[in-house]
């Protein structure tokens, strides 16, 4: 019982930070590709 | 082997002798290790320091496998690049915040603006306390010099001697590098127009530059998994 509720915290705890992961690396590649396209059509 | 060999005080005398061997490689590799880090942090010694650093990793693998308890090796190399992390951005702000006037720092930042990022090349000096004049940029140096780099250079050094307080502060800061990261690039394109009109490399020189900056949130994964219990209280 303890056993499985430790596994089941664990496999919580990775997918949770897969998630951070995912949203924090795209929140940078978001403003990335944001200054990207300004480069595109400003005059820098 | 005799009954006298197994006896308790031998068996003691090889731990301390274990022990005492351990202490002492895990010493010698990090006094190669902490000074590649130091001279590394002053940036521009930088390609001196690596060797020597490179002499500590060396010292440090040899004594793994040659069965002595020292550190980890991943340990050892996120708690030395912590401390290089933290000294990099904090030479290069500090010298923007104090020592704006100094010859060095006006060829240095205000080139080094001129080819990434307008924000130190821009109006530069021209504020009441020096400096860079890109909107928010003193905020942000005020902020995470004294409170953030500092904590988190004493974090990585408690870190390395597998302190529990080491690990938990590490984790502390590696969220505040969450914090910096998406307030400071947001800050670089709300202003992208200060930052990038006029520049050498607008965008992709600034984040080839920086993208070694962002790596807080890779040590987060392994703090938040690591087994707590090989951490000292």
């Amino acid at each position: 019982m303890n056993k499985k509720r430790s596994v089941d915290q664990d496999t919580r705890r990775r997918r949770a930070l897969m998630v951070f992961q995912i949203l924090i690396y795209g929140y940078l590649l978001a403003l990335f590709l944001i200054q990207l396209h300004m480069y595109s059509v400003r005059d820098w | 082997m005799t009954t006298s060999a197994l006896s308790l005080p031998n068996l003691s005398n090889a731990y301390d002798d274990h022990q005492e061997k351990s202490r002492q490689a895990q010493r010698r590799a990090d006094r190669w290790l902490m000074s590649g880090t130091i001279v590394m942090g002053t940036l521009i010694l930088g390609l001196i320091g690596f060797p020597l650093f490179l002499r500590g990793l060396v010292l440090q693998v040899r004594a793994q496998r040659a069965g002595l308890a020292v550190r980890p090796m991943v340990c050892t190399l996120l708690g030395y690049l912590v401390i290089i992390d933290s000294a990099l951005n904090s030479i290069g702000w500090s010298l923007d915040m104090v020592a704006h006037h100094t010859l060095i720092n006006r060829t240095i930042l205000t080139a080094w603006g001129n080819m990434v990022d307008g924000g130190y090349f821009w109006h530069y000096n021209e504020l009441w306390i020096g400096g860079s004049g890109a909107p928010g940029e003193k905020a942000w140096e005020i902020a995470l010099i004294p409170v953030v780099f500092c904590m988190r250079l004493a974090a990585a050094i408690g870190f390395l001697q597998m302190k529990r307080w080491g690990h938990q502060w590490l984790i502390v800061t590696c969220w505040f590098g969450v914090i910096i990261w998406v307030g400071y690039v947001a800050n670089m394109t709300v202003f992208a127009d200060v930052r990038f009109t006029n520049v050498v490399f607008p965008v992709i020189g600034w984040w080839i530059y920086d993208i070694f900056y962002i790596t807080p949130f890779l040590a987060i994964p392994y703090l938040h998994t690591v087994n707590r219990e090989i951490f000292s209280d």
